[in-house]
C-alpha cells in the first residue's frame, strides 16, 4: 500500500547537497543525480548519524562520521565501515510536487 | 598485601642496581621482584623485544571479526580474526591515545573509539574520522581535518601474529624468529603432543596475585615444591615412588621448559586404581569419597599424569590428568600479575572425556585442589623480599647435576631460566 508524502518542489533539491526532509515522521535524505531524485533513510546503518550531513561523490553519499559510502541509487554499502544497506524509498514528481512513499520502503534487492 | 616500601628520600628500597652474584642462576637478587626499573626494562627487552607472547587460543575467536582484548606485557592489545587470518593491534587510538576496544571479547567488523569516534577496521586500519571534511553551517563550510591528513598513516600500531596449531602469539619485534624456531626442538614435540588435533574452548578462570610475574615462572619450573606445598598431593598420596620424571630446559636460552610425570605402566590409572589401592592419607581418616576426580582416561601415547610447559614469557601449557589448559601470565606492574587459565578440550572428545575434563578443572585455577597454594606462595615471597633488594635467594637443589633431566627434585630449570633472563636483560 502506497503512502505518498509531499516533501517539496523539484527545485528544492540540488545536485550539490542532500536535503533532509521528514515524511510521516521518518527522516529521509533526498538526493538529485541529474534529472532524477532519490530518497534514502536519513540514518547511517553503521553509527547513528544523518546521511544528509554528508557529501555526495560519484553517485555515493559519504557519511560525515567515518567516510563510509552508500550508493545513492540503491542504498548499497560501497565502503567500510558501512556494511549494511540503507533503506531506499520510492520518490516521484506528481503535479509539480515531490512525493516520497514511506510505506513503500524497499529492502535492497 | 605487598606494601610499597619507601624511604625518606622517596626512593623504593628495592630500586638498587641489580647484581646476580652467580652466572648459573642459583642466586637471584630480590630486587628483580619489586623494582620498577627492572620492570620497565622487562617491558622493553622482553615484551617489546624478540619474543613471542601468547595472546589467545584461535578457538577463542572462531568466527570472522571475532575479537579478544588482552595484553602483551602490560600493553593492551586486541586480537581479531580477519578475512586473511589474524591481526593484533595495540588497543590505543591513534588520535589521543584512548582505549579503543573496551570489551573482553565479541564480534565486530570495525572498532570505534568512544572519545571522538575514530573508526578502525578489524585489521587495525583507520577507516574514517568524524567531520574530516568539515561541517556545513548554513551556507558556510567550517574547515575539518588538516588537508595533509592521510588515514593510512594513522592506523593502530600492529604487531606480528603467528599461529602454531591453534595457539596465537604476537610480537612487537621484527627480529623475533619464526614461531617454530622460537619454540625450539626440545619444546615442539610436547606442544605437538597436546595440540595434535583440533581443540575447542571450554572457558577460563581469572585470578590476580599480588606478586611479581617471574615468581610464577619460577613456580612452574619447580617440581621440587609439588609434593611439599600442595597438601592435596600429600594428603591423598598422589605422587609416589616409581613415577618417572622429565625436567627439560630449552637448549637455546633456557627460558622455556618442560616438566612431566609418568606413572609406571602397570598402574595405568583410572579412578578404580585409586580405589583398589585404598588410597588414603598418611593421617588416618582422610579418603576421597569419590576418587573419580583423580581418574584418567588414557589419550596419549605416553600416559603422563602431568605436563607443565612454560613458554616464555606469557604461556604455560598444562595437562594434568585429563584437564588441558593454556595459562596466560600477564604482568601488572612489579608486584602484581594476572593469571588466566584457558581450559580446552578436543573437538572429538567423547561425552565421558569432556565431563572428566570439566570435573578436573577443579584441580587447577584460583581455587584448584592442587594449585591454589601456588599464588599464595608467590605472594609470601613478594612480601618477604620487598625490603631487601640486594639479598638473594639460594637454589642449590640438583646444582651438582646441571644436566640431569630425569629428576623432579631439582631446581635446574629455575637456574636455567635465570641464566637466560640475565642474558635477555643484560644483567
Amino acid at each position: 500500500m502506497s503512502n505518498w508524502h509531499d516533501v517539496g518542489v523539484p527545485t528544492d533539491f540540488s545536485e550539490d547537497e542532500p536535503r533532509a526532509v521528514m515524511a510521516a515522521g521518518e527522516p529521509v535524505a533526498v538526493f538529485r543525480l541529474g534529472d532524477e531524485l532519490f530518497a534514502l533513510h536519513d540514518l547511517c546503518t553503521h553509527e547513528r548519524v544523518p546521511l544528509s550531513e554528508g557529501f555526495i561523490e560519484d553517485g555515493c553519499i559519504e557519511c560525515p562520521l567515518h567516510q563510509g559510502l552508500f550508493d545513492i541509487r540503491t542504498g548499497a554499502p560501497r565502503k567500510a565501515p558501512c556494511t549494511v544497506p540503507v533503506r531506499t524509498y520510492p520518490i516521484r514528481i506528481a503535479d509539480g510536487r515531490v512525493e516520497v512513499d514511506v510505506a513503500g520502503a524497499e529492502a535492497l534487492a | 598485601m605487598a606494601e610499597t616500601l619507601t624511604t625518606d628520600s622517596g626512593t623504593h628500597a628495592a630500586d638498587r642496581d641489580v647484581f646476580f652474584p652467580q652466572p648459573d642462576g642459583s642466586r637471584v637478587p630480590y630486587a628483580v621482584f619489586s623494582s620498577q626499573e627492572v620492570y620497565d626494562r622487562e617491558q622493553e627487552r622482553i615484551y617489546r623485544g624478540p619474543h613471542w607472547s601468547f595472546v589467545a587460543l584461535a578457538c577463542e575467536i572462531p568466527n570472522l571479526n571475532d575479537f579478544k582484548s588482552t595484553f602483551v606485557g602490560d600493553t593492551p592489545v586486541v586480537v581479531t580474526r580477519t578475512a586473511d587470518g589474524f591481526a593484533c593491534w595495540v588497543n590505543r587510538c591513534a588520535h589521543r591515545g584512548a582505549i579503543v576496544c573496551r570489551e573482553k571479547h565479541g564480534n565486530a567488523a570495525s572498532h570505534t573509539c568512544v572519545y571522538h569516534q575514530w573508526n578502525y577496521s578489524c585489521e587495525g586500519d583507520l577507516q574514517g574520522v568524524p567531520f574530516r571534511r568539515g561541517q556545513k553551517q548554513g551556507d558556510i563550510m567550517l574547515v575539518g581535518m588538516a588537508k595533509a591528513f592521510d588515514p593510512a598513516q594513522h592506523g593502530l600500531r600492529k604487531l606480528r601474529v603467528a599461529e602454531y596449531k591453534g595457539l596465537l602469539f604476537a610480537t612487537f619485534s621484527d627480529d623475533t624468529p619464526d614461531i617454530e624456531d622460537y619454540l625450539g626442538p626440545q619444546m615442539l614435540p610436547w606442544v605437538d603432543r597436546l595440540f595434535h588435533k583440533p581443540i575447542v574452548y571450554l572457558g577460563c578462570t581469572r585470578q590476580y596475585s599480588k606478586s611479581n610475574w617471574k615468581l610464577y615462572f619460577e613456580n612452574v619450573k619447580d617440581p621440587y615444591h609439588a609434593s611439599l606445598l600442595h597438601l592435596f598431593h600429600t594428603t591423598f598420596n598422589i605422587f609416589r615412588v616409581g613415577m618417572s620424571a622429565r625436567s627439560i630446559p630449552d637448549a637455546t636460552h633456557g627460558l622455556h621448559s618442560l616438566i612431566t610425570v609418568t606413572k609406571p605402566s602397570v598402574e595405568t590409572n583410572t579412578a578404580s586404581a585409586y580405589t583398589d589401592q585404598k588410597i588414603r592419607s598418611m593421617q588416618d581418616g582422610f579418603a576421597l569419597e569419590d576418587p573419580y576426580v583423580l581418574g584418567q582416561i588414557p589419550e596419549y601415547e605416553e600416559n603422563c599424569t602431568n605436563q607443565i610447559q612454560p613458554i616464555f614469557p606469557q604461556l604455560v601449557i598444562q595437562q594434568i590428568h585429563n584437564t588441558l589448559v593454556a595459562r596466560q601470565l600477564l604482568p601488572k606492574g612489579p608486584s602484581n600479575f594476572e593469571l588466566v587459565f584457558h581450559f580446552f578440550g578436543y573437538e572429538d572428545d567423547t561425552p565421558e572425556l569432556r565431563e572428566l575434563r570439566l570435573l578436573q578443572a577443579n584441580l587447577v585455577g584460583p581455587a584448584g585442589y592442587i594449585s591454589m597454594e601456588d599464588t599464595e606462595a608467590t605472594e609470601l615471597v613478594q612480601r618477604g623480599t620487598a625490603r631487601d633488594g640486594d639479598k638473594t635467594s639460594f637454589m642449590g637443589m640438583g646444582l651438582d647435576a646441571p644436566d640431569q633431566t630425569n629428576s623432579n627434585i631439582t631446581e635446574n630449570l629455575i637456574r636455567r631460566f635465570w641464566a637466560g633472563y640475565q642474558r635477555t636483560m643484560g644483567y
